[in-house]
Order: C-alpha cells, then structure tokens, then sequence
C-alpha cells in the first residue's frame, strides 16, 4: 500500500514535470482538471458518463482475465456492441422502453459472439486468444466502417443535395438512455446504474457460484482445473464470451448516453475499450475495486478535455494515465525475486 | 568458529510463532541435520537465512561475522545457497537455461553445457543441458537444482528435503556427492529431511526443531532413530515404514475378493509401454521402481493430464473415457501425484478452497457454508495446521499442503485410490498415521495402488508387488516372497 503510494506520487512527480516542460503550469493544469470533472454539477454528470462504459468493460475485463484468458479486444468488442445497437435502435419500431432494453441486448449478445470466436479459433486451430482478440478489433473496425459508408446498410439516410457522412443516423430519442430523476444540474444516467449492477453481478458471479469458482481455479493453475473436472474449453468460452458481452452491453450504453452523437461512428469509442482494460489491470481484475478505479479514469478523461484550455497539451492527461497504471503495477512486479533469477 | 551460527532468530507470522528464539551452529566441514515436525519452522529459518523473508528478531553470524542476506543473490554472495522444498525451475526453458539464469554478461550456450557436464561429472548428478525441464522426472530436477546451487560455490548449502523424491541409490549417491564436497571442499551442509534413516547415516550432527524451538540437539552417533522420532514428534513411533526400516517380519496380505476395481489394459503413453495392472478391492498394490520409470507418466495418465494412445483404464468394470476432465474422479478414482503442485492444488486459492476444490456440489450457487464446515472436519481429521484456513494454500508448510491433498483424496470415499509417493514430505508422525489410515481403508474394501520409490513403505504396506522399470511391469511378487534382494533384481534387470 506504501509503496503504491510512493509510486504513485513517482508517477504525479513526473506529470508535473512534463507539464512544466511542455510549457504548461502544474497548479493550473490541476485546477483544469477539477474544474472539468468534479467542480460542477456538469462536471460531475459528465465524469459519471463516462465512468459507466469504463466499469461495464472492465468488469467484463475482470472475468476473462480471472479464467487466464487474456481478451484484450475490449474496443473492437465495443464497437460490434454499438453496431448491433445501432441496427437495432434504427430498424426495429418498438415503444421506448421495449427498445432500449433490445439495442442493449443486441450490443451484448452480438459481441459476446464476437469475443467467443477468438474461444472458437483457440479450440479449432490454437490461435493464441491475446493475438486473435487484438486482430479482431482491426476486424470489428473494417466490418463498421463498412456499415457505415454503404447506404443499403445503415449509412445516414440523404437529405436533399447535403453530403452524407460516413455515419448512421440519430437513434431515435424513445432509444436513449435517460437520466434517473432531475437534480439541478446533475444528471444520474441509468448506464451507470447497470455498470455498477454488472460489476456487482461479476463479484457475486466469481466468489459465490460454482462455475466462478471453476474459473478462478483455471486461471490460477489449469493443470488442477482440469484434473479436477472443469471442462476448459467450455470455462475459457464462457468467460470470454461474458467480457465481450459486458463489452458490447457498454458499446450500447455508449451509443445512446448523451456522451456520444447517438450515432454509429467508426470513432464512436472514444478509445474507451482500451481504457477498460487498464481499469481492469489497476483493479486487480477485481470487479468491485473496478468501480473507484473506473470513476478516477473518468475523472481523468473528463478533466483531461479542459487541459487543452491551460496550454497543455491534452495528451498529457493519457501520460498521466499511463504512469498511474505505471505506478499501480510496479509494486506487483517482484523485484526481488528478479534480481536473484 | 562455526562456518554458520545462527542466535535468537524469532519469527512470527501474526499469531504463529514459525520460529522461536532458534540457535544453531554449523561448523565447516559438517553435514548437520535439520529436523522436525511438519510446521516446525525448518524452511522458515532457512528462508530467513536467505533472504527470502525478514526475521523478527536474532543475529546470523558467518564465519564469525554478522551478516543479513535481503535477498538470496546477497546470500549468495555471502556463501549461503539453497536448494528449495518445492522445485523453482522454469518449465519451459532448457536444463542449461535454468542452470545459468540469473547470471550477467554474455550467454554462450556451449560454454554453459560444457560447465554443466562438468558437474555432473564431478558430483555424480547425470543431467541432459539440453533438455527442456518440463519433460524431466521429478528425480531428474532435482539434480537440475543441486547443479543449479553447487554451480554458484555456496560456503553453506541448505537442502531442503532434497531426497523426498529420489530413490535410495539416488539418495546415497547424493550423498556420497556430499561427503566429498563437505571433506575435500570444506563445504558445510545443511540437510532437512523426515527420513530418519537418511540422517543417521548421512549427518555428523542433528538439530529437532518443534513449534519453533529448539527441542534436542545431538552428535548422530549418540542418538539413533526411534529417539529422533520422539523428539520429532513427541510420542513414540511404532511403523518401521514411516521410519524408514525394512519391516522385521513380512507383511501378511489381506484377503483380496472380486472383480478388480482398477483394470488398466495395455496403457501405452509417452515412456509407457503397456502397462497391464489390476487392483482388487481389499489390497494395496505396490508400484515399485526408480524414479523416471514410467510411474509419473502413469500418474499423469490417472490425473487426466494426459491421454494415453493405446489401452484402456477400467474402474469397478467400466471402462473411463480419459478424454473426457474428471471423467476418472467420477468414476470413483481418488489420486495423490507425484507432483502436487502441478495438477493437485492450486496454491493461490484457500486452504478451504484446496480441500472441498472437487466436491463442489450440483448447484449453480455454491453453499458456503457447507464447504466451510466440509473443510473444517477435513483440516481437524487431517491435522492440517493452518493459521486460518482462508490463509492461501501457499503459506502452509510443505508437510500440510500434503496433509491437504490427502484429506480431499481420501474423504471422497473413493472406489480406487491411487498414491504417489504420499508420505513425500510427511513427517515420521504423519506418515505412520497415513499408513495405518491406508491399511485401514484397504480392509473396508477400497483398492490401493501404491506408487513409490521407497522400499521400505512398499515392503510395509503392499499385498502385492508390482516392479516398473523403463515403463513397462516388469514383475510380480507377493508379500511373502518380496524381499529387498530380489526387488533389487527385478528394478535392475527391468532396466537392462
Ligand atoms: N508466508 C506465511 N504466512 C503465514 N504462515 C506461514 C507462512 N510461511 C510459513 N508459515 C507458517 O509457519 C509455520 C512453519 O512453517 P515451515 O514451512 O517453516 O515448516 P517446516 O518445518 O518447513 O514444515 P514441513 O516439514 O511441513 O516442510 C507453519 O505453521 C506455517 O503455516
Ligand atoms: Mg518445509
């Protein structure tokens, strides 16, 4: 904990310095930060946006990498989550509720699917699951990028003589996902409510049932696992399947909160997948760790898009990123036990 | 002055005191015997000695001088080398990858193979350099860490249990390998071990540890075995098995009756050729042979890590489908491999987790509760010592972890129980009461194979001899004909 700690302010050390070297001011770059993610009732609305993609995938994130299986698709996996939801949101005339509760469905079935092909190539031809996840997202982003430049598919419908985009049209409002009562200024969006339901559902569906159990035992020592009688191929499909489910299930939620265009996008994730997966990797793949760890992540991305107004470049808040996660895995690296190998 | 003089060392791990104000002396030029019960605090004090983890309190002196190691490369600059309880090797790196890793500069892999056969000249432990660790035999792996230690020059080398899976001419080579290295070398050894035999002959002194203290400290050649085994554990020790002896008097077989419980058919399988073998209801068959012989395979084929190419596997006269996980443990086949840590725990899970890991039970929710007090009547009956039986399976004493395979192995009341090596690690107490549990399940009915290096628990228990040697059977004897002479033969002319 200590030496997380003194990591972690290693880490904030050198943000602050290339702040400065960058031209920026530390103090001022800080203050951006807070004022674009806590300091308002805004703000706040928006960080917690932003919060509940994150929690969904890496919860996700936490059950495959439990099982040993690495699924490091989580973006691509968004993606065919927004794809299916799109599709589903535009083409099926369902009343309100009804359809919102279908295009998540479809986000998650259809990349639950998606993930469990890389399952599938593993058992038919032993494809390595970390290589094939990782393609599949190049794949997911051919196959939307598709969908969205063919006008028979889902490409935005022309109006008069304006150029189409490559893009799908607006979900229709009775699609969306809407906020959780009124609060001056503050806006509760029901995504975070079933990010933080799933992350809860992953913790109990880990530690209290028998196939949770039979996926912790594979992932910490297949040989046992085997030897006492888990089927593994089934166990690692199952477990890949339900991160890519929990991924689309957030590619869904993404493309109907006020976050996004509520349109299909190639770039609709805003890299988020990614993100997802470093929640995960902070958390311990544990789903209920995942919940504070994803709020900070999204304090930094809501803060990271007001650092741009002090000077500094807004990349910086993804370095700052990327050294918290530093920070966060150093301690777990047995140094040690390097030093005498 | 003592090559090694260790005062006051104290350990606690929150309210267990692992090692309690220990003093030991080990002088150059001397094998001294580490001994106690399973728990005692032996490899605690050995890992503390390297590095590997903090004392509370004490002073460790070399050569006279106080020395602290912070890790084991600092104790390998002060002289101190070890060679673990549980193997550190990488499994998929070659033997001479291992051997060298650690090492700085430039790699040359011929100049490593080269030191490596060396060595294995010098000190009698044949290895191949090229071979990858995985396909090794346990016994094999075991050179591969001596090699490994000798290699770095320690002034004290510290054994922990290093002949648990070697068989007794692998044993006294090992040891002849240490004498020299301790006489001509002016090495100073230190041996932990449960076989009492083993220390009277191969140690100039003996120290027995229980709960932490020193309890008895002696000459070798002023104490003999049955008085180790009472200090060790406190009581007196009756089964000449568990303590290493040829039993005086031939066993007499129980009446096996039936259909064999156990049929396995022509079983070919890498290093396996087929292996034909039945075992009764009601007898205990031993397996007896050298270590690298087939029996590992035979164990892998039983655990369900490996799928044989030819032959059947019949338990109570239905044939298994290996192909299928935990086909074997349905059908009613309780195991104890070899190599526990690689199929039969899971050491970063619980101790309650480890011993209830196969009786799940058919819901979808797991019942908690019902595990817990499953484990907790598995622990007692066991004498598994945990602190908390939530504490992960890895921070129990090698002896315990064992404890906990054979608890979980032995309560699903199993048709067929097959052991490797079960008293592996066990200390004289426990063993003895493995042996009398075994005699006892055996009479109730349950079929025993026997799967052992050790002459003398095969002589002690089997109704039934079965020699296995370069993978095939390739004899039979009963307990009234057996004698150590004639298995002997039966173990060398398999080979040649
Ligand atoms: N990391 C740890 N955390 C908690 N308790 C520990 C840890 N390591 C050891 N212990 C406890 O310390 C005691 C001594 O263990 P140790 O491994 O030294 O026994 P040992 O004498 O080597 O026994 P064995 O003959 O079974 O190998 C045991 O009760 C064990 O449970
Ligand atoms: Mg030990």
């Amino acid at each position: 904990m200590t030496r997380t700690a003194a990591w972690s302010a290693l880490a904030l050390l050198v943000s602050a310095v290339l702040i400065v070297a960058t031209g920026g001011s530390p103090v001022e770059a800080m203050q951006a930060l807070v004022r674009g993610s806590v300091a308002d009732a805004t703000a706040i609305s928006v960080t917690l946006l932003y919060a509940a993609p994150l929690l969904l995938i890496a919860a996700g994130a936490c059950v495959s990498a439990s099982a040993g299986v690495f699924n490091i698709g989580q973006e691509g996996q968004v993606l065919i989550g927004a794809l299916a939801g799109a599709a589903a949101g535009l083409r099926l005339a369902l009343p309100g509720p009804a359809l919102i509760a279908v295009v998540g469905l479809a986000g998650a079935l259809a990349a639950g699917f998606w993930a469990w092909l890389s399952a599938l190539m593993h058992r038919l031809r032993g494809v390595d699951i970390v290589v094939s996840t990782l393609l599949m997202t190049f794949v997911a982003q051919q196959v939307v990028a598709f969908a969205v430049n063919t006008p028979w598919l889902l490409q935005e419908s022309r109006l008069g003589r304006a150029t189409v985009l490559p893009q799908t049209n607006k979900l229709p409002p009775r699609a969306l996902l809407g906020s959780l009562g009124s609060y001056p200024g503050l806006q509760l969006n029901a995504g975070l409510l079933i990010a933080v339901a799933a992350a809860v559902s992953v913790a109990v569906l880990l530690t209290r049932t028998r196939w949770g159990f039979r996926v912790t035992m594979l992932g910490l020592n297949p040989a046992a696992a085997a030897h006492s009688g888990v089927r593994v191929t089934v166990v690692t499909g199952s477990a890949l399947a339900i991160s890519g489910t929990l991924a689309g299930l957030a590619g869904a939620v993404l493309l109907t909160s006020p976050l996004s265009t509520n349109r299909l996008q190639p770039g609709g994730t805003l890299g988020l997948g990614w993100d997802g997966l470093l929640v995960a990797l902070i958390a311990r793949n544990r789903p209920l760790l995942a919940i504070p760890v994803a709020l900070l992540f999204a304090v930094l991305r809501s803060g990271g898009s007001f650092l741009a107004a002090t000077g500094v470049p807004s990349y910086l808040a993804d370095i700052v990123k990327a050294l918290l996660v530093l920070a966060f895995v150093a301690p777990r690296v047995p140094w040690r036990r390097l030093a005498v190998a | 002055m003592g090559a090694l003089t260790l005062r006051g060392i104290t350990k606690r791990y929150g309210t267990v005191v692992a090692c309690d104000a220990v003093d030991l002396d080990v002088e150059r030029g001397e094998i001294h015997g580490l001994l106690g019960e399973n728990g005692a605090g032996k490899s605690t004090l050995m890992r503390i000695l390297l590095g590997l983890e903090t004392r509370d309190a004490g002073t460790i002196l070399r050569d006279g001088r106080p020395v602290t190691a912070g890790s084991p490369r600092e104790a390998v600059a002060l002289g101190i080398g070890m060679v673990h309880q549980h193997f550190s090797l990488v499994e998929p790196l070659t033997v001479w990858e291992n051997v060298i890793l650690g090492d700085t500069g430039r790699i040359r892999r011929s100049r490593a193979c080269a030191e490596i056969h060396e060595m294995s000249q010098r000190y009698g432990l044949p290895v191949d350099p090229l071979a990858t660790v995985a396909s090794l035999s346990a016994g094999e792996r075991q050179r591969v860490e001596l090699i490994k230690c000798l290699r770095r020059d320690p002034a004290v080398l510290i054994l922990d249990e290093p002949t648990s899976v070697l068989t007794r001419a692998e044993s006294a080579e090992l040891f002849a390998v240490l004498r020299r290295v301790v006489r001509s070398e002016g090495r100073a050894v230190v041996l932990i071990s449960h076989k009492l035999a083993e220390i009277t002959a191969a140690t100039d002194r003996v120290t027995v540890l229980r709960h932490g203290r020193v309890v008895f400290r002696s000459a070798t050649a002023a104490t003999d075995v049955a008085e180790l085994a009472r200090q060790m554990v406190g009581r007196e020790v009756a089964d000449a098995a568990a303590l290493g002896l040829i039993p005086a008097a031939p066993h007499v077989p129980e009446k096996a009756q039936g259909d064999p419980a156990l049929r396995i058919r022509g079983l070919t399988a890498p290093g396996l050729t087929g292996i034909d073998l039945e075992v009764r209801p009601g007898e205990i068959a031993g397996l007896y042979g050298a270590e690298g012989n087939g029996q590992a395979q035979i164990g892998d084929v039983l655990c369900g890590l490996v799928t044989p190419d030819a032959g059947t596997v019949e338990v109570g006269g239905v044939p298994v489908d290996l192909r299928t996980p935990g086909a074997l443990h349905t059908a009613g086949l309780g195991i104890v491999p070899e190599d526990r840590h690689r199929a039969a725990v899971v050491p970063a899970m619980s101790v309650a987790a480890n011993l209830t890991m196969k009786d799940l039970g058919t819901r979808v929710w797991l019942d908690r509760r019902r595990l817990r007090r499953r484990a907790r009547e598995l622990a007692a009956e066991f004498g598994v010592v945990a602190t908390s039986l939530d504490a992960p399976l890895s921070s129990l004493s090698g002896g315990n972890q064992q404890r906990v395979v054979l608890a979980r192995e032995l309560s699903g009341d199993p048709r067929v129980l097959v052991l490797a090596q079960p008293t592996q690690g066990l200390d004289v107490g426990a063993a003895e009461d493995l042996h009398e549990r075994l005699r006892r399940c055996a009479h109730d009915g349950m079929a025993v194979l026997l799967i052992s290096t050790e002459i003398e628990e095969v002589l002690g228990l089997a109704d039934r001899v079965l020699v296995i040697a370069s993978g095939r059977v390739a004899g039979e004897l009963h307990a009234a004909e057996a004698t150590p002479e004639q298995l002997g033969m039966l173990v060398g002319g398999g080979a040649g």
